[in-house]
């Protein structure tokens, strides 16, 4: 096995191992505003907070003093009120692990697959991080007189937007139930401090052709309106600490909404206001983006929610090979969308056969769960390795249906080893 | 064979323009908080070079790379950081009668450290700092040590006694050789450079590092920093970048050509 040489570096003065921590895209007054997770790189099942992925679907906004920070729950509540972020903690808290995975994450991959049924020569898409560069590019682009979607289409990897992270906050249904919830609440709208114009680009990425009109609604503060089912459930936090330490601002300080196993642009960063409403809200990030539905002119598009089941094998990986015949570890991570992994299959016969593998059992529903299965080959050639996870709700992967904004992939993506 | 690499501490040239300021009365960069200093990108360049220098000798034990750095305190830093990619030995020139030290006091200083360093085959440095871009303290030390000098090299290779140097220039790439000892200044066309890793990063802890002030080099404080430096600032300001832009128009791409071209002359550009 080509073994990679460990890479060091200088950590509090001392020589150590090189700690891997996101590949930041900047703007130009050197800010962060987007970032990959390099998830290989870690073991364990928390993403340190520098490596923590970065996406802000709109202009992050200017950071708010902690102690100035305070937000409005107003609308179908007996009790309109602002809390200040030191009442809000003066709450019952609550401390949450989860996976917070962005909609968009792997979306190449459903375009792999098909071509790799279909027998297609498309190339396997990259995991390797690039500078962030990709990203900031394609910004923007769908306004320029030179738009090629052929080149946006190959702008940015779509891979590294998921972390596991630790959330101390207060559940949302302490903050709810003292405002005094109406029994006309049907959802519960975010707003954020962070505005700006939706690009359409993003859109025209996320779909893989620009032949459709996107919705404009002009300038907008972020917002969604979760259900009012999934905000009264105990693990919908409202965070203001991340991994041990105050929430960082480009991860939505002061205050943040953690809806764990719903995508990330559900969980609303920078909070403004709360708003309580008997209507489901039109908001632009859920009735037109973040959609289900077979294309841009499906008249039943729907908001897409929990994520569906998701295996990842990180070793060994395709660029390993050849490996020697022998024993080796098979080892990844899976996680769902509603609730505990029970169960990870793995197959080293292209899905033939499955064989149980060992899963590293924890008390947190919604953070991924390390899997590992002792693979014994004596034969040379190539071997497709799969894995497939299960939840506590039966749900087998893959769970989720294509869909026209290629969001939510959750397909079980081959690794291809040699043997020699 | 005994390569002397000079490198040189500046601050990051990846943040971003908005963010760098200078101190207009100090006549100083202002340090960013937040942001560490780090080696000179180019000469990273040029400790790769005389890493693939000994990586191509028959017995690299042979090869003895050492770095040399000007600087404050902190510039041990980068000096650890050659040293964890592979570089041998670090000498630092800390004292505080070098600061404010311009090219000519600065290729002083490095001459006479390379000079108390012995029998030395071979000084690279990279083509120009990150932060002056003057690129003239490898000319100068050449010039004091008296010693043939190749500038902008994407490749080197030392065989007999000699030292054979592929160029990037303008038109193309140049072949020059020279006699060893030589100075070489090492172009970024040279290609990636290597990382460290953890067992040569725990290595370069253990590695030697010698501290010389002014004394050990023989040099009295007069000679060195601002004191020896003969270069004035008259002003140090950040150029702001004003750009107009005109719009050339027209019915036909042969007219709006003409005007073009005719704005050009216009303009003593064509």
């Amino acid at each position: 096995m080509p073994r990679k040489e460990i890479e060091g570096d200088w950590v509090m003065g001392w020589a150590d191992r090189k700690r891997h921590m996101l590949v930041p895209g900047k703007d130009q007054h050197d800010r962060v505003i987007y970032g990959r997770t390099p998830f290989f790189e870690h073991e364990g099942l928390i993403t340190p907070t520098d490596a923590t992925y970065i996406v802000a679907q709109l202009q992050m906004p200017e950071p708010v003093h902690p102690e100035d920070y305070g937000f409005e729950v107003f609308g179908e509540v007996e009790r309109p009120a602002t809390l200040t972020l030191e009442e809000l903690r003066r709450l019952p808290g609550h401390t949450v692990r989860a996976v917070a995975e962005c909609a968009g994450n792997d979306t190449d991959f459903w375009d792999y697959l098909q071509s790799r049924e279909k027998g297609g020569n498309m190339p396997k898409p990259s995991y390797e991080l690039d500078d962030g560069e990709g990203f900031l590019k394609w910004r923007g682009m769908a306004d320029q007189p030179d738009f090629d979607m052929a080149e946006l289409a190959h702008a940015n990897p779509s891979t590294g937007h998921v972390s596991g992270g630790e959330w101390t906050g207060v559940p949302l249904r302490e903050v709810l139930t003292r405002a005094g919830v109406k029994d006309s609440a049907v959802a519960v709208r975010f707003e954020g401090f962070d505005e700006g114009r939706p690009d359409p680009t993003t859109q025209y990425l996320s779909v893989g052709r620009a032949d459709f009109e996107v919705y404009d609604p002009g300038v907008i503060n972020y917002d969604k309106g979760l259900p009012i089912e999934k905000a009264m459930d105990p693990d919908t936090v409202l965070a203001w600490a991340h991994n041990g330490e105050w929430l960082t601002h480009v991860h939505g300080a002061p205050l943040r909404l953690v809806v764990p196993g719903w995508a990330g642009n559900w969980w609303v960063k920078w909070i403004n206001k709360i708003e309580v409403t008997d209507h489901m809200p039109d908001c632009y990030h859920q009735t037109h983006y973040f959609v289900s539905g077979k294309s841009p002119d499906d008249p039943n598009k729907k908001p897409m929610m929990a994520l569906g089941v998701k295996t990842l094998i990180t070793e060994p990986r395709d660029d390993d090979s050849p490996l020697r015949r022998g024993s080796h570890v098979i080892r990844g991570l899976a996680w769902s969308g509603e609730g505990a992994i029970a169960r990870v299959e793995v197959s080293t016969d292209a899905g033939e056969t499955w064989s149980d593998a060992h899963i590293e059992q924890h008390g947190d529903r919604f953070l991924w769960r390390r899997f590992s299965y002792l693979w014994d080959v004596d034969v040379p050639g190539r071997h497709t390795l799969m894995s497939r996870g299960t939840d506590e709700k039966g749900r087998c992967q893959p769970v989720t249906e294509w869909n026209f904004q290629r969001k939510h992939f959750d397909g079980i993506v081959p690794v291809d080893i040699a043997i020699e | 064979m005994h390569i002397v690499i000079c490198i040189k501490q500046v601050p990051d040239p990846e943040i971003a323009p908005s963010v760098f300021r200078v101190d207009e009365v100090a006549k100083k960069v202002i340090s960013l908080a937040g942001t560490a200093p780090v080696i000179n990108p180019f000469d990273e360049q040029a400790v790769e070079a005389a890493l693939r220098i000994r990586d191509a000798e028959q017995d690299p034990a042979n090869v003895t790379i050492t770095a040399v750095t000007m600087g404050e305190a902190t510039s041990e830093k980068i000096v650890r950081k050659a040293m964890a990619l592979g570089v041998d030995q670090g000498v630092t020139l800390v004292d505080a009668a070098f600061a404010d030290s311009d090219a000519y006091a600065t290729a002083r200083a490095l001459a006479a450290a390379i000079t108390k360093l012995g029998d030395i085959d071979l000084v690279l440095t990279g083509r120009q700092a990150a932060d002056s871009d003057a690129g003239v303290v490898a000319l100068g030390i050449a010039e004091l040590l008296r010693l043939p000098a190749i500038t902008l090299a994407k490749k080197i290779e030392v065989a007999d006694g000699a030292v054979q140097v592929e160029r990037a220039v303008s038109e193309g790439e140049e072949t020059m050789a020279a006699p060893l000892p030589a100075v070489i200044t090492i172009a970024h066309e040279l290609g990636a450079v290597r990382k460290p890793s953890l067992r040569e990063t725990m290595r370069a802890g253990r590695k030697p590092v010698r501290r010389w002030g002014p004394d050990d080099l023989g040099m009295d404080a007069e000679s060195v920093g601002r004191a020896g430096s003969r270069r004035v600032v008259e002003r140090l300001y950040q150029p702001t970048r004003d750009v107009d832009c005109e719009w050339v128009s027209g019915d036909e791409p042969a007219a709006i050509a003409k005007a073009l071209v005719g704005r050009l002359v216009e303009q003593k550009l064509l």
